[in-house]
């Protein structure tokens, strides 16, 4: 969809993302790295213990064409210049110092380009108090909100076990980047388009960012498992012992809610384990909508919990994950299988769709993510070619983008 | 109405977060964004927290607020012939549809796109939901804790030696709505010089999947599956959350790293432990590691006796990522947050005022701002009805008699 659209990408793993999803809806997508490697390159996961190449770059890096230069030399540094007044669009992740010394910052290159629409993915943001913090996923995480109420009972905040607060700003920055160009038709100019990632993880709460600003007195909800009885259904405040069960060949997530907002859910449950003799009719005729008041007047008792939960567990453990899923879709149950890398890489769902790209990593041919959207008519975004090799595409690029240069201008 | 998308118009039929966050975004730059939703069936976000001053009540919720402000809002019940009319109406206006029912409930009601483009060819149509419009997945529906699950996250948080907990919140709707608006721009912008319409199908899963594709190629090139490890990483050691000093009742705590050797050795340092830092076992990164349950302790030991904003300062002033663990309080608060203006105060007809997150990108020429806060259930329904599309005052008058609006 956007073929007419040049973008000169100078990020590292920070903001590797941004490009990716501008190559995947059509844009020109040109990665610059120095002459020894983008450090994206060794960004983990890498293969066969670190022996392979990086999984971050080979997935990230891919429907780019890359561009290898001396960073360090003025010659190197003008054929950036002059690749930038080719481009739409220039987005980096790289330190403010560094492009300053390069003259590759923002205020340089769009004073000589005024028509560049230039994002810069950081931290904090490219100015304020904190712009020059020392960053890493999990300190930007902490900052940015989804960190702290993140608990598993007694046990410090978490986080997610492989690095994402980038990737969302890097998103926002293709997103970002885009209304600038749509702005463009108007006014003729580029600008710069500043993301944060602290700031961009502030939706990666679900607005409890804003407890505190809106005078919610109750802002940790979701540190501490309430007393009682969860009745919202989501299971946000159960124990998560409570939520998690076995199954033959993993973990289900299957929370027992109670209540007339989502009792209904287990009520179906239950009927699925009756019609399977997997339940005792006393348990199965309860109605969970109202159990919380038969809890509270001492009619059921802990032990017929219990008798419930056992029940489930024992049926549980006969199931594999995927009976579990067909089971959940059959009967509408709030019961999910967990699943892993392998479970996804073997989905007939996700097959059937035409999710996956094929491309070439390590001589071999290896599926990745390629289908951000499914799109009608001729814009299907997807991927057209494997990460660049180190300095492949140089002498290619510079052909194609500067060899019109005088005829345009 | 001002802004780089000041000329598009979206008609807004998403609820909970996933969709409405792409209108949001689209508002924030102008767009003249309605919302569709019914009194009739209240939509999830008004019933969830936080609330203003902590009450429930479906004016009440700042996430819908959040994933609402500058929309304009109609109550139209699309149980009924006369409101589906509403909605074909609105949708012949738009240059966009958004929606996140059920795969299949717009084409049974008749609103599907191959019914709305028919007037409207270059209309684009985005639909969002857990599993796609087709597939074996499509009819799945559920919580956030589905796409989650689904899509490997689930299983990627928590500690080693405990089940897995799972990510915050409905992960994979923090996902999609990114992905999606990157889709959708791309199609305004190839429309402007096509003139052409698509649909755009967005499941959150795949979105899910898409943020772990590193780990997805892991596996497909030799066999490894991610697991879930705590807040250990897989390169940086030390690498944690500390406890801190409580703070007003609460228990605080602190993120700290150490990327290289040299920055272990200021973080040694800044712990006024010397002893650690010349420790040549604990000189290079892959030694760390190995150690990492006594770095872990020695931390925490060390940062027990501090304020988490002191550790902060304190590191960061020799350049260690550190950072508290922030609470919705110290977001509020926060010097960095302040000075690019990321919480917006709006005034607001019930609440006196509310706040909103900005625009999370700030555009140096064209910025974008949060006109109103959101809207209140049926707030613009005669505005809509009278001045964008036109219907006389009788007919107006005969929808609200009908029971349409609500």
């Amino acid at each position: 969809m956007l073929e007419h659209i040049r973008v000169l990408d100078l990020t590292d793993e920070r903001g590797l993302l941004c490009g990716r999803l501008l190559a995947d809806v059509g844009a020109d997508v040109v990665q610059v790295e120095p002459l020894d490697g983008s450090t994206a390159r060794s960004a983990p996961p890498t293969a066969r213990g670190g022996a392979g190449p990086s999984m971050f770059w080979e997935t990230f890096a891919a429907n780019k064409r890359g561009v290898a230069l001396d960073l360090d030399s003025e010659e190197g540094l003008a054929t950036v210049r002059e690749l930038a007044r080719r481009a739409d669009i220039v987005v980096t992740s790289l330190p403010a110092s560094w492009l300053r010394r390069r003259g590759l910052d923002p205020d340089t290159l769009r004073a000589a380009h005024p028509h560049l629409v230039y994002a810069v993915i950081s931290a904090f943001g490219w100015s304020g108090p904190k712009a020059d913090y020392a960053d890493c996923d999990l300190v930007v995480w902490a900052a940015g909100g989804p960190l702290d109420p993140h608990r598993d009972e007694e046990r410090p905040p978490l986080r997610i076990s492989v690095p994402q607060a980038f990737l969302h700003a890097s998103a926002d920055a293709a997103a970002g980047a885009l209304i600038a160009v749509l702005a463009r038709a108007t006014t003729a100019r580029g600008q710069v388009v500043d993301v944060s990632a602290q700031a961009s993880l502030g939706t990666a709460t679900l607005a409890r960012v804003l407890a505190h600003a809106v005078g919610d007195a109750r802002p940790e909800w979701h540190r501490q498992p309430a007393a009682g009885g969860d009745q919202s259904g989501s299971g946000a405040a159960t124990p998560n012992r409570l939520k998690k069960w076995r199954c033959r060949d993993g973990m289900v997530e299957l929370h027992l809610s109670m209540g007339p907002a989502s009792g209904e859910f287990t009520n179906r449950l239950f009927a699925w384990l009756r019609a399977e003799g997997a339940v005792g009719e006393r348990v199965a005729a309860w109605d969970w909508k109202t159990l919380p008041q038969r809890i509270t007047d001492g009619e059921i008792t802990d032990a017929d919990l219990d008798e419930a939960r056992a029940a489930v567990r024992a049926h549980l453990a006969t199931l594999t994950k995927s009976q579990v899923l067909e089971a959940a879709m059959k009967h509408r149950l709030l019961c999910m299988a967990i699943f892993d890398m392998g479970d996804i890489a073997d989905s007939p769902h996700l097959d059937e769709r035409g999710y996956w790209a094929r491309v070439d990593i390590d001589g071999a041919e290896v599926r990745i993510p390629g289908a951000i959207a499914r799109v009608s008519g001729d814009g299907q975004p997807g991927v057209r070619r494997r990460a660049p090799r180190l300095g492949e595409h140089t002498a290619e690029v510079l052909t194609d983008w500067l060899a019109a240069t005088e005829v345009e201008t | 109405m001002t802004g780089p998308l000041a000329d598009l118009k979206v008609l807004d039929l998403s609820w909970v977060v996933a969709g409405p966050l792409i209108g949001r975004a689209l508002a924030d730059f102008g767009a003249r964004v309605v919302r569709v939703e019914s009194s009739r069936r209240i939509e999830t976000a008004r019933l969830m927290q936080p609330f203003h001053a902590g009450r429930a009540g479906p004016e009440n919720s700042a996430l819908y607020g959040n994933c609402n402000a500058g929309k304009l809002g109609m109550t139209v019940d699309l149980k009924t012939e006369e409101g589906r009319g509403v909605v074909r109406d609105l949708a012949r206006w738009a240059d966009v549809v958004v929606e996140s029912f059920s795969p299949g409930q717009m084409a049974r009601w008749g609103l599907d796109y191959a019914e709305l483009s028919r007037d409207n060819p270059s209309l684009v149509m985005l639909s969002t939901s857990i599993a796609g419009q087709s597939g074996p997945w499509s009819a799945l529906a559920g919580y956030g804790n589905v796409g989650a699950s689904l899509s490997g996250f689930q299983n990627l948080v928590g500690w080693e030696d405990r089940p897995p907990t799972g990510p915050f919140g409905p992960y994979t709707d923090y996902v999609g709505p990114r992905l999606a608006l990157v889709a959708l721009l791309a199609a305004i912008e190839n429309r402007r010089h096509t003139g052409k319409g698509r649909h755009i199908d967005v499941a959150q899963v795949e979105a899910g999947i898409f943020f772990l594709s590193p780990q997805v190629a892991h596996y497909g090139v030799d066999g490894t599956i991610a697991r879930r490890r705590g807040n250990r990483d897989e390169l940086y050691a030390p690498h944690g959350v500390y406890p801190c000093l409580p703070d007003g009742g609460a228990e605080r705590f602190v993120a700290v790293a150490a990327r290289d050797d040299a920055e272990w050795t200021r973080l040694a340092e800044a712990m006024d432990r010397t002893d650690l830092a010349e420790r040549a076992d604990l000189r290079t990164a892959d030694r760390r590691r190995a150690h990492a349950d006594f770095l872990d302790e020695q931390i925490a030991r060390w940062t027990s006796g501090l304020r988490a904003e002191d550790v902060e300062k304190r590191l960061q002033a020799v350049g260690v990522p550190a950072h508290r663990s922030a609470s919705s309080a110290d977001f509020a608060a926060d010097e960095q947050l302040a000075h690019r203006g990321h919480l917006v105060r709006l005034p607001h007809p019930l609440h006196g005022g509310t706040t909103v997150e900005g625009p999370r990108y700030l555009l140096s020429d064209t910025p974008g701002q949060v006109a109103r806060p959101a809207p209140t259930l049926g707030q613009d329904n005669e505005f809509v009805l009278r001045e964008i599309l036109g219907y006389p005052a009788e007919r107006i008058a005969r929808l609200v008699e009908d029971g349409v609006l609500v």
